[in-house]
């Protein structure tokens, strides 16, 4: 209990600390309900990625593999877009292909016995490379594809003292998300088991359950969600799709994972952190008289450095599951 | 007591057959009878290999079996899994824990329970169950409490109470005793007969005749597979069950030249404690000495502590109180590397697990202990002609069968050549002081006399030998003096000369005391 709290604090002093950068820009011309538009925009693929790999890594599993998952998702997700003529049908085929990776990744991890690490990154690299085929293989045009505007989900306003809050409804999705994630681990006997799971599966075997395919679920749900925060990014975001559209957010979003110690609820603030710094980043660049001042690369680098400098605090003294990433085998 | 006579018979295995075929050559059960009553506490009595727990897995549904016919309440049935087993009423309480530490214990219970949806969580009920349960059987933990903070004893009755949650009417318990403190071993029984008194079948399985003749209504006694006889406690004595259960083979013994006895001692232990890794207090206050060419046989049943004991004598696992001495140096606490630099080597245990590195060659495992001195290797380079000259004398001198030097990893080869390289590598430059845990386990005769060969020319040119060894036969052929540990205690040391395998057994059981 006194961790949680330690790291609230923590917590809490970040958003002050970000606070106080986005007042001293106001002179510059910096709104606060864009830094905070943006920042939710941001934080929404992260703690999609981050909340379904909680529950994922509570089962003993570790999917590395989110940001090839994110990468092939937003190329997909914009290829059914396109074909069905709504953003929304291109996210939810995003989520499916991200779980059939997951459930993909799940079978090599339990009944393949591949090393977990190596098959996500395997993935990952795969999706640098196929990606760009992809984009000149559906649309002949290397690198980049800008679909139209119809396609980008519309957004949600919300009325406050500094202006119209615009919000995607997906984040909202990942808000309950995230509520739902912590119920299912606390007060259901699935989420349990899937605790149980990750610690010792032999206990879940002895319990006449299938560690295996308790396992491959949680990949393939990992993945889903994954899949949704991939294919959000073009289609609820940015508006287009570059080959390089992740940015390296699915190792941020790990990095997320970690800091929250497989706590949805941690995970979704610290992407929050992460996608508000990113918010900042943003902003600035398109502030005018800020923009000139802070080297453009430099405020790009932001939500990086913070990565690095949260994972070096809080990294020490977390407790994982015992059976984290090591396939289960019968004696 | 007494009870259980005349009681349903609930279960019954009959002529039961179990075999693991290209493992292991002999049948692991051989046409094994047994019955549980209701009310009645029914041992299952006999030394670790005997085929107790296999009998016990089969009934539990852990195993199948390989031939014969098991019967609930007189009719045939078969049992594929553990869940059938609780279906048909049976339930085991297994030697290692399946607890997850880091839940409750009602979420530990809750987890296996199927007839609540997956989305549910009935731990109100399942706390609210676990107390009347608790209460019923006097076995006392809180159902929130995380299995983390509890005792090993607390944990067991966690276990016991998961498989009572499925209300079964026979209840099998293997070796429970060995993690309990005595006081815990009592309120076990106490528990046990309350189950039985209620109607309930209980089988312990145990290699200890005191508990046999605490506890038991009936016992079964298993040698080698065999079912040796059944027959109710209070018709027959401790020294008839002994006999049972270990045979009245007498050893054989090598001829042993008579060394000129030193006195001088190469390692003396003194008061020693040493903490298990369940937490226990594993060796309780051990004193002795090995003298210049003496073999010391420690006898003993698993799990008295003589695996801590070794563990600590090489450096492995910390002492927590008392002296270790080696050439007259306090080596108490020091590291493995230190100590075998004072010519200690050891023949471990678990000899795939410790005593090589499975997935490297055999040239490899056999410069383990050597690598960092000339001619094996110069400033930090393998001399590896060297050493591939070295490993083929080895080969050849201990017999040991393998395809190849470099290409073959020791995964593969047979437990008894494991132990050949293991002998190889430890013994070939004639210690000082040899640790050796069960150094002739699973060998064949041939290569069994070889090593006692080995032992006995080490012992006359002055090499100390600390022999660990269930087997009797061995510790009685080899040893100059023998001593017994039971719970953590030397109970006694006599000279090869005046033992009886009749006595040491009685030792061995805490029957007895010198």
């Amino acid at each position: 209990m006194a961790r949680i709290l330690r790291r609230l604090v923590w917590l809490g002093l970040g958003v002050v600390a970000l606070a106080v950068v986005s007042i001293l820009l106001q002179p510059y011309g910096l709104r606060p309900v864009k830094l905070i538009e943006t920042g939710l925009l941001a934080m929404t693929p992260l703690a999609l990625a981050a909340v379904g790999e909680c529950i994922n890594e509570r089962a003993g599993m570790i999917n590395i593999g989110i940001e090839g998952i994110f990468l092939l998702t937003a190329v997909i997700g914009v290829y059914w877009a396109e074909v069905f003529g709504a953003g929304i049908y291109g996210i939810l085929v995003g989520g499916v292909f991200g779980a059939m990776l997951g459930a993909l990744l799940g079978v090599l991890g339990t009944y393949g016995k591949a090393d977990q690490i190596i098959a996500g990154m395997g993935l990952n690299v795969m999706a640098l490379g196929l990606v760009q085929y992809l984009l000149m293989a559906i649309w002949a045009f290397p690198g980049i594809h800008i679909f139209p505007r119809e396609l980008v989900l519309p957004r949600i306003s919300i009325p406050t003292p500094g202006g119209l809050l615009r919000i995607s409804p997906i984040t909202i999705v990942a808000i309950a998300a995230t509520v739902l994630a912590h119920l299912l681990l606390y007060r259901t006997l699935l989420g349990l088991r899937i605790r149980a799971a990750g610690e010792k599966p032999e206990a879940v075997d002895v319990a006449g359950i299938n560690v295996n395919h308790l396992r491959i679920m949680t990949s393939a749900l990992g993945g889903f969600m994954a899949g949704l925060g991939g294919a959000f990014m073009p289609l609820a975001w940015f508006g287009g799709l570059v080959k390089e559209i992740t940015a390296g957010r699915g190792f941020i979003a790990l990095a997320a994972v970690v800091f929250s110690g497989l706590d949805p609820t941690l995970a979704l603030a610290a992407s929050f952190i992460f996608g508000f710094a990113e918010g900042l980043a943003f902003t600035i660049v398109v502030t005018p008289g800020v923009k000139e001042a802070i080297p453009f690369h430099f405020v790009q680098m932001t939500p990086y450095i913070l990565t690095i400098i949260i994972l070096a605090l809080f990294l020490t003294g977390k407790r994982f599951p015992k059976a984290l990433g090591k396939p289960y085998v019968r004696e | 007591m007494g009870k259980g006579f005349d009681g349903e018979v609930l279960v019954k295995a009959e002529k039961v057959v179990k075999s693991f075929p290209g493992v292991w050559e002999h049948l692991i059960l051989d046409h094994v009878d047994f019955d549980v009553r209701a009310g009645e506490i029914h041992a299952l009595l006999g030394e670790n290999g005997a085929g107790k727990t296999v009998l016990a897995n089969i009934l539990s549904g852990f195993y199948t079996l390989t031939e014969g016919q098991i019967y609930v309440r007189g009719r045939p049935v078969t049992i594929k899994s553990p869940k059938d087993a609780l279906r048909h009423g049976i339930g085991m309480v297994h030697q290692e824990f399946t607890l997850v530490p880091p839940l409750t214990v009602a979420e530990n219970v809750a987890l296996g329970l199927r007839k609540y949806s997956s989305f549910s969580f009935p731990i109100r009920e399942v706390e609210r169950r676990l107390r009347e349960l608790s209460e019923r059987y006097g076995l006392r933990v809180n159902p929130r409490a995380r299995v983390e903070d509890l005792s090993v004893g607390e944990q067991q009755r966690v276990e016991i109470l998961k498989v009572l949650y499925w209300e079964p009417e026979v209840l099998i318990l293997d070796e429970p005793t060995s993690v309990l403190t005595p006081e815990e071993v009592d309120d076990l029984f106490r528990v046990l007969r309350n189950m039985a008194d209620e109607g309930k079948g209980v089988v312990l399985i145990t290699h200890k005749i005191e508990e046999v003749k605490k506890v038991a209504d009936r016992v079964t006694v298993l040698r080698l597979g065999k079912h040796m006889g059944t027959m109710r406690v209070d018709e027959v004595d401790e020294e008839r069950l002994l006999k049972l259960m270990i045979g009245d083979v007498e050893p054989f013994r090598p001829t042993r030249t008579r060394v000129k006895q030193s006195s001088k001692p190469v390692l003396r232990v003194e008061d020693l404690h040493v903490v298990g890794s369940e937490g226990v207090e594993a060796v309780r206050g051990v004193s002795f000495e090995v003298r210049e060419g003496e073999i010391f046989g420690i006898a003993g049943v698993a799990g008295n502590g003589q695996r801590e004991l070794v563990e600590a004598i090489t450096g492995l696992r910390k002492a927590s109180r008392g002296r270790i001495i080696i050439m007259g140096r306090d080596v108490t606490n020091r590291s493995p590397r230190e100590i075998a630099d004072l010519g200690v080597r050891h023949i471990p245990e678990d000899r795939r697990r410790t005593g090589v590195v499975e997935g490297m060659t055999l040239g490899e495992n056999m410069i383990l202990r050597d690598y960092r001195s000339q001619p094996f290797s110069r400033l930090g380079v393998l001399n590896l002609k060297f050493i591939g000259e070295f490993t083929q004398k080895m080969v050849k001198e201990f017999e040991i069968l393998a395809p190849d030097i470099w290409e073959t990893e020791v995964r593969i080869l047979s437990g008894g050549n494991i132990q050949r390289l293991i002998l190889a590598r430890e013994l070939w430059r004639e210690p000082r002081l040899v640790v050796a845990f069960h150094p002739t386990y699973g060998l064949d005769l041939k290569a069994l006399r070889h090593t006692h060969n080995i032992f006995m020319k080490l012992r006359e040119k002055g090499t100390a030998i600390l022999l660990i060894s269930e087997d009797l036969d061995e510790i009685m052929s080899l040893s100059d003096r023998i001593g017994v540990m039971f719970e953590g205690k030397l109970v006694g040391i006599l000279d090869a000369e005046k033992a009886t395998i009749d006595k040491i057994g009685k030792m061995m059981t805490g029957i007895y005391a010198e």
